[in-house]
């Protein structure tokens, strides 16, 4: 009866070898008693033996389903108590990562002077892999709390209706739309006629710009007023229409790139125009501080928009 | 007539939970896993065999059974046997479930 191995032994081999250890012995020998009563009871009613085996093992189903009974292993990789966190967590990521990796990637392949086939490559190359990632580790790390008892049982703080999304809470956000027009009217101003007017002239008395006129030989500063003129229409459609996946997706691949782009002229030493800085009597110390005054401020902001879109998403 | 899939599916819902019931009231009498099945498919409890045993260890692990090893006879068997604390259990259920048919009874009484 030992060898070779029958059905049964087949069979409980398949469900011990995925029950904790400790409990095998236990199992295997209350398993075995089980189905040898199921057997004799089909036999004794006439059926024939190895059909009985048969009958019994297919009856009591996929062995790794009865495995996870005796384990209390759920049958499913994130069950619904976790489920909405997790497609919250997971849209939050989303909309506000991949956005912010496709305008780094894209702004600054742009900017080294890549074609625009290779740009668009890389930047769909990177949109791709972040995806991946972010779908990757979130569900990873959900199926292991479903997982551990422990943590399934420490459930978060129960749903109260404060978590219910704000209605637009109109006099307060408008303020911060108007704030915010004005902010991106002024800038852009600013940087518009920054050609023509400063307070410094040179010899000629013609005016020296404070920002580097490399912007305008690049072109970089079109793409600038792009952006805020985009990032304005996003403030606007944030104020008067409801929060969806794809007005987030845009809003933040907007909010970024200002930033993102902000950074790497900093970074590069592209803002100031190094003829005002001289006329100015600064030395190129002080020049490297606004830069890094202006690459704080860009990161702030980035991290900024991430926590916005992350609180906006949890409550959504 | 009812569609056989949602039938089976609102008498699934209805039943669920009268198992654990239907085990602590049977096993006020010790007896083991394929008798118990056996006895449980008579007294009109449907149940499967791979949902029942995983069962009696959770009731066991609940500290609703007590379980001893008989091997008296040539085949060794595990006899479950309710607790005290499953006793109680019961006496709570079966209370709920009178509440539920009397409330049923009255619902339907009143329509």
């Amino acid at each position: 009866m030992t060898s070779p191995k029958t059905l049964t032994d087949r069979y409980v081999d398949a469900v011990l070898h995925r029950v904790p250890t400790h409990q095998r012995p236990d199992i295997e020998r209350e398993l075995r008693a089980s189905i040898g009563d199921a057997v004799d009871d089909r036999i004794s009613a006439g059926d024939d033996p190895a059909d009985a085996e048969a009958a019994v093992l297919t009856e009591l189903g996929d062995p790794v389903r009865l495995a996870a009974g005796y384990a209390d292993r759920p049958l499913q990789l994130i069950g619904p108590a976790f489920y909405l966190d997790y497609t919250r967590l997971l849209i939050a990521l989303l909309t506000v990562i991949v956005p912010a990796v496709a305008a780094a990637v894209g702004l600054t392949r742009g900017l080294s002077g890549d074609d625009a086939l290779t740009v668009a490559g890389e930047t769909l190359g990177a949109v791709v892999t972040t995806v991946v990632h972010i779908a990757f580790w979130t569900t990873l790390v959900f199926a292991v709390i479903e997982r551990i008892p422990a943590l399934r049982r420490a459930r978060r703080r129960p749903w109260t209706p404060d978590s219910l999304p704000e209605p637009p809470s109109r006099r307060a956000r408008y303020g911060e739309l108007i704030t915010l027009s004005v902010v991106l009217v002024l800038c852009t101003t600013f940087i518009v006629l920054s050609p023509v007017v400063s307070p410094e002239t040179d010899a000629n008395g013609k005016p020296i710009p404070i920002i580097t006129p490399w912007w305008w030989e690049s072109g970089v500063v079109y793409l600038f007023i792009v952006l805020v003129v985009a990032g304005l229409g996003f403030v606007f459609a944030k104020y008067y229409v409801r929060w969806s996946v794809p007005l987030a997706v845009a809003g933040s691949l907007v909010d970024m790139a200002a930033p993102i782009l902000m950074l790497w002229l900093a970074a590069n030493d592209r803002v100031l125009n190094p003829a005002f800085v001289q006329a100015i009597g600064w030395s190129p110390e002080a020049a490297g501080r606004v830069n890094t005054v202006l690459i704080v401020l860009a990161v702030v902001s980035i991290i900024n928009t991430v926590l916005q879109g992350l609180i906006r998403a949890r409550r959504g | 007539m009812l569609d056989d899939e949602l039938l089976s599916v609102h008498l699934q819902e209805i039943r669920r939970g009268t198992v654990v019931l239907a085990c602590l009231l049977i096993l006020k009498q010790p007896n083991y896993g394929y008798a118990l099945l056996d006895q449980l498919g008579r007294s009109g409890f449907a149940v499967d065999a791979n949902t029942l045993y995983p069962l009696l260890r959770r009731l066991e692990k609940q500290g609703l059974l007590t379980s001893d090893w008989n091997t008296e006879e040539s085949r060794p068997r595990k006899f479950y046997r309710t607790s005290d604390e499953g006793v109680t259990l019961a006496d709570t259920l079966t209370g709920a479930w009178d509440e539920l048919h009397t409330a049923f009874r009255t619902l339907k009484g009143e329509s």
